[in-house]
């Protein structure tokens, strides 16, 4: 029994008990008081008629009109007289006036009151015997009317107490209801924060789980710094900063296999000429020095034109790939500018900085990318001090050559309805932990993948209608399958406040398949959106969905109080388990990933994997689960 | 209610007294125990509070008492009468309500009138009423009644109360009385107007305990003097 009906029980018992017991107290009290007056009465007034009959003549008339005096002037019940010998001399009765009191009232209080007797003396003998009882009906009326006194003051007493009582239950159960939903956070490993009730005994323990969840926030803080500080020492070029060759290669490769919108983009590469020359001119930290503040230079481009990498490919060349960016024109006018400013600043140096840059798209090779990068290099070095070059790839097989025409095809496509591929997400028993479900949509007749349309409907800002299309088609999918689905969200949705009621809607209408649904969202974005994020994970959460982060390296413990979210998953970039057989240290930021996810009971998933020896170390490592072009499921 | 009489009642004679006395030590020494003649009175209690209220003295008189009713048990009802009203009549000192208890009128009970040897008309009336009774006389049979005593040849007249034995309701009671000595029928005392009796019909009934616990008994006095009689050891 919860412990509120516990209560209610208590009050309404003691309520009870309260108004039961007065009312018989004070009615066996009253009856008791009312017998011995109505025996004194009797007694009394027997004695003072026989007082008086025995001084008077005994002739009947006197008597008769003295019984008949007192009978019709009192309040009696009977006076009789019997003589000596028992006879009845003189009688008067009277009926009892019990009107509109109830028969078993009368029955339960039934007075039991011996009538009055007195001896009439004549001389010195006895004239005869006086028998006298008073009218007591109107007790009963009386004691009926004192016992409704008692219940309507009662009923009002209870209606006052119970008012209060459930003031009472109210104050109570509002904080209890905010500790057991925090319990069970907690127990959900969503480690939130309460606000403090001020009932004490839940304050504390209140404040103990809020000690608990800011203890978990302060070490998923720390370890996760701790981790971001070795990916940093591993993947990062120590003087500049910026991301190692390997590194960016790795991640290069994952944006050109992409099936998202990450999958065509702007590449761009810097370099230093002359680098050996500078550095005897002005000498190694100052060399370092102007090196640094180049990356830095592009490290801003980054941010404001995406969420790209900047990465130092050997001693004199600086990559940028920025990921969903298109204008390589404005780009490419925007680097020349910043590499012209940075010159200008240290015009000791005599900087020499040519740059090329190329879109990238599905379907191209890394190889063929950096060939063409350093040849058109060269050619920029011989223009002029900060030459640069736009190498024209032939797009290939472009779909549609406008906007207008990329919007109408999508926009028909989207009304066809999106295909879904399937690829596996295995946990180390080879069993399906979801399906990856990248879309394909019908264009220029044919199913394209996901990543030849991902890029301009993004530009086009159609994301949420694509997004959409794909949960009803994923909850379709997993309703005919039974299989679990993973399902993208995209950044732009994740703001569309209208995207997010229309997708609680849809997961609303089928409540039985919510369980099987998977979203994620990258790292980054959570990062940049952590509101809507979180909305989104509480909405979400509630129907039974399970959500995940995607594309993780070590900065999800940047992510705004990500602790108190219930993440169920952690999909790891394939750029950190890329080539980890021989490579201790990245194995053990690996390791550490997965500790700290799993004391906050986050499965981790290793994206990218590309071999079945490396889903294997993945494992040793600690991973629950791994996807990529080397997992495929069994039978 | 006070009664003059003509001659204060005469002490008991120390040599009756002596001879009561022996007469029970004898007794007790030939190991005669006095048979409880009714369960309507609790000796030992009796005489517990006699011993705590009036000492050795009154203890005595107590004694004497239950040899009265020992020897009248089952005896002809004219002696049982006659050794009654002369038992009292000779040992208890008339004596004004004022004087010994300080107050107006106090009805005191048969222990507290054996205790004290003194007593007002009332109390005379009630040891005679309450002794007749444990003799086994019916209660209704014995009624107390109020008098107007006439007393020596003048018209001072007194209010006094004597007991009457009623044979049948109806018929002429024989008086037991402290002025006049002698028991003499109701129609023969001319110095004693008759004004009005009671007996403890419907006042008597019940338990002890209910009738100590009920609040009004001590209102009446009659109803006092019963239920003091009840905590006394008489039921």
């Amino acid at each position: 029994m919860s412990l509120i009906k516990q209560l209610w029980l208590t009050i309404v018992v003691v309520l009870l008990l309260a108004f039961v017991g007065s009312l018989a107290v004070s009615v066996s009290t009253s009856r008791h008081y009312i017998e011995q007056e109505v025996r004194i009465k009797n007694s009394d007034n027997a004695n003072a008629l026989a007082l008086s009959m025995s001084q008077l003549e005994k002739d009947p008339v006197t008597l008769e009109l003295l019984i008949a005096a007192q009978f019709d002037t009192g309040h009696y019940r009977r006076i009789e007289l019997r003589d000596a010998e028992g006879d009845t001399i003189e009688q008067r009765e009277a009926g009892e006036h019990i009107e509109d009191v109830p028969g078993w009232f009368v029955d339960l209080i039934r007075f039991e009151v011996p009538a009055g007797e007195a001896v009439i003396q004549d001389g010195w003998r006895q004239f005869g015997t006086l028998t006298l009882e008073s009218q007591h009906s109107y007790a009963y009326r009386s004691l009926w009317q004192n016992t409704l006194n008692l219940a309507g003051w009662f009923a009002v007493a209870g209606l006052i107490s119970l008012l209060l009582a459930v003031w009472i239950v109210r104050t109570v159960r509002r904080p209890l209801d905010h500790v057991v939903s925090q319990a069970e956070a907690i127990g959900e490993r969503r480690f939130v924060t309460s606000p403090e009730p001020r009932t004490l005994e839940l304050r504390q323990v209140v404040q103990a789980m809020n000690r608990l969840s800011s203890a978990v926030s302060t070490m998923l803080g720390q370890e996760s710094e701790k981790l971001d500080q070795l990916r940093r020492r591993l993947e990062h070029d120590p003087v500049t900063n910026a991301l190692q060759r390997e590194p960016f290669l790795a991640r290069l490769e994952g944006h050109l296999h992409s099936d998202g919108d990450d999958a065509s983009g702007v590449l761009a590469l810097v370099r230093v000429a002359d680098m050996a020359q500078l550095n005897q001119q002005l000498g190694h930290p100052t060399t370092d020095a102007l090196l640094a503040a180049l990356v830095n230079e592009l490290e801003q481009l980054n941010t404001l034109n995406g969420d790209g990498r900047v990465a130092r490919l050997n001693g004199s060349d600086f990559a940028l790939v920025l990921p969903r960016a298109h204008d390589l024109e404005a780009l490419g006018d925007e680097l020349k500018q910043r590499l012209r400013d940075l010159a200008s600043r240290h015009p000791e140096a005599a900087l020499t900085l040519p740059s090329a840059l190329v879109e990238y798209a599905p379907g191209m090779t890394r190889q063929t990318l950096l060939a063409s990068l350093d040849g058109a290099l060269a050619s920029a070095e011989d223009r002029d001090e900060h030459g640069q070059v736009i190498v024209e790839s032939a797009e290939q097989d472009a779909l549609f050559t406008s906007h207008a025409e990329w919007r109408s095809a999508l926009e028909a496509a989207l009304l066809d309805g999106v295909q879904l591929a399937h690829y596996p997400v295995l946990n180390r028993q080879g069993e399906l932990l979801h399906h990856e479900v990248p879309s394909r949509l019908h264009l220029a007749g044919e199913w394209r993948p996901a990543g030849r349309f991902l890029p301009w409907v993004s530009r086009l800002e159609m994301a949420p209608a694509l997004d959409l299309a794909v949960v009803s088609a994923a909850l379709e999918d997993t309703a005919a399958s039974g299989q679990a689905v993973g399902i993208n969200l995209s950044p732009r949705s994740l703001r569309d406040g209208h995207f997010v009621s229309e997708l609680i809607a849809r997961l609303r209408a089928r409540p039985e398949l919510a369980p099987r649904l998977w979203f994620e969202v990258p790292e980054l974005i959570a990062m940049h959106n952590p509101e809507g994020f979180r909305s989104l994970c509480r909405e979400l959460h509630s129907l039974g969905c399970r959500m995940g982060l995607e594309h993780v390296t070590t900065r999800f413990g940047e992510i705004d109080s990500v602790h108190d979210l219930g993440l169920a998953y952690l999909k790891v970039d394939g750029s950190l388990s890329h080539e980890i057989e021989g490579n201790p240290d990245r194995q053990s930021l690996l390791r550490g990933i997965n500790t700290l996810a799993h004391s906050l009971g986050i499965l981790t998933i290793a994206e990218g994997v590309r071999r079945q020896e490396q889903a294997e170390l993945l494992f040793q490592l600690g991973m629950d689960g791994v996807t990529g072009p080397g997992v495929r499921q069994e039978g | 209610m006070s009664a003059m009489p003509a001659q204060p009642p005469p002490l008991i004679g120390r040599r009756r007294f002596l001879a009561g006395l022996g007469g029970l030590l004898l007794a007790a020494g030939l190991g005669i125990s006095a048979p409880r003649l009714h369960a309507g009175i609790d000796r030992a209690r009796l005489r517990d509070s006699m011993r705590r209220l009036y000492g050795s003295r009154g203890l005595s008189t107590l004694e004497e008492w239950f040899d009265l009713l020992d020897r009248l048990d089952g005896a002809d009802l004219n002696v049982q009468l006659r050794d009654v009203n002369d038992f009292f009549n000779r040992r208890v000192r008339w004596l004004d309500d004022i004087d010994i208890w300080g107050q107006e009128d106090y009805w005191a009970t048969p222990l507290e009138t054996m205790g004290k040897r003194e007593g007002d008309c009332e109390d005379y009336s009630i040891a005679k009423y309450v002794t007749l009774k444990e003799l086994g006389v019916p209660g209704d049979r014995l009624r107390m009644i109020y008098v107007k005593a006439r007393l020596g040849r003048g018209n001072l007249t007194q209010a006094h109360m004597v007991l009457g034995y009623y044979e049948t309701p109806s018929a002429d009671p024989r008086i037991l009385d402290n002025l006049v000595k002698s028991i003499r029928p109701g129609s023969q005392r001319t110095d004693l107007d008759p004004v009005f009796s009671f007996n403890s019909t419907g006042l008597w009934t019940g338990s002890s305990t209910q009738s100590q616990a009920d609040p009004v008994a001590r209102l009446s006095r009659w109803r006092n003097a019963i239920s003091r009689m009840q905590e006394h050891g008489f039921v």
